[in-house]
């Protein structure tokens, strides 16, 4: 017998249940014949026994509070899905009337602007003013009362945070 | 028997896909029932990964979090709780580097991060008895001989030995090779063994 065989047995007893038919059958036959295998497999058993008996629990509180938490979470990320939605609806409805309605607003402006008689350069500039005013208010507003990123879930909104 | 071991593995994959599935809606009512299923399992491990019952806890919360956020990525093919603990341990690994930079093998030698065994004793405290006296003895000594072993080892253990995976969902969960996991599951049922004769003698 040679000590690579111990090891190997010993290596087959660490690796617990689940072996092939063959190996144990190979492992069952080696602990028969050499007794230092056998007490190190009764030994390996008692260490797993005793592992599998370790009384580690988790309270109903830890339970209560984890699920109270990621509820609260799950809301949050819900809302904040809810209200990503409605910025991208938002968006293509904007994207859709714009695409319909600029060649019909420029060709209203280049009538207003020979109707007034004023330069071509006139008219073009106050068609393009027309067009970002919006967007320049809409970001202004959105900065003076901050938007969703603000008051995201990302900190500051009473969860428990790492120690 | 065949017919028996199909049925199962149906059952096991039907159950699979219905969490993932749960997930990807984020249904509060999965989450809870699975936050209750695992409770013990997981602190548990957390507890033997990190070595402090108390950032064990915090670990527990923020990886339930996790599972929130990312449950799209769980893939039914795999047991959910093989999915779970890998988001509980690189969870575990990111706040340990993130408190000191060292890697998870760094530990090995912080004696100081070694925690008391009394750290590790159940929350649950029950009327004094004899036996139940020398089972929280029992239970303390090999706490302690736990935590003594590195924490690759240790966790390769407790998964194998407390948890009941099977050898490639440890390689799942840990991202080591079959023949790591083999050698860890060895090198730390030896360590174990002597630290627990060390102990009695």
């Amino acid at each position: 017998m040679t000590r690579d065989r111990h090891d190997e047995a010993r290596e087959l007893i660490a690796l617990g249940e689940g072996l092939a038919d063959a190996k144990q059958a190979w492992l069952r036959a080696h602990l028969d014949e050499c007794e230092a295998c056998r007490n190190y497999a009764e030994a390996a058993d008692g260490v797993v026994r005793a592992l599998r008996s370790l009384p580690l629990a988790a309270d109903s509180r830890l339970v209560r509070a984890t699920q109270m938490r990621v509820r609260f979470h799950a809301g949050r990320l819900r809302e904040s899905r809810e209200r990503l939605w409605l910025v991208g609806m938002a968006c293509l409805g904007v994207g859709l009337s714009a695409t319909l309605t600029v060649p019909l607003l420029w060709r209203l402006f280049a009538w207003m602007g020979a109707w007034a008689g004023v330069s071509s350069w006139v008219w073009q500039a106050g068609f393009a003013f027309f067009w970002i005013a919006p967007t320049l208010v809409v970001s202004a507003v959105l900065l003076a009362r901050g938007t969703h990123l603000s008051n995201s879930h990302l900190g500051g909104n009473g969860e428990k945070q790492w120690r | 028997m065949n017919a028996v071991a199909y049925c199962f593995m149906n059952a096991m994959e039907s159950e699979a896909s219905a969490i993932a599935r749960g997930l990807r809606r984020r249904d509060p009512d999965l989450l809870d029932r699975l936050i209750e299923q695992y409770q013990h399992r997981l602190l548990r491990y957390l507890v033997y990964l990190s070595g402090d019952r108390e950032l064990a806890e915090d670990l527990f919360q923020e990886t339930w979090i996790r599972v929130l956020e990312r449950g799209h990525q769980y893939d039914p093919k795999y047991e959910f709780s093989t999915w779970l603990y890998a988001v509980a341990r690189n969870l575990t690994i990111d706040y340990l580097r993130k408190k000191r930079p060292v890697s998870l093998e760094g530990l090995m030698e912080d004696e100081e991060h070694a925690p008391r065994p009394s750290q590790l004793e159940p929350a649950d405290t029950r009327p004094m008895a004899w036996e139940v006296v020398q089972q929280h003895e029992q239970a303390e000594r090999i706490s302690a001989a736990l935590i003594g072993i590195p924490v690759e080892y240790r966790e390769t253990v407790v998964l194998r030995f407390q948890e009941g995976l099977a050898l490639e969902e440890i390689a799942t969960v840990t991202g080591a090779k079959l023949g790591t996991v083999k050698s860890r599951l060895y090198r730390g049922l030896n360590l174990l063994m002597s630290r627990l004769k060390g102990a009695q003698a």
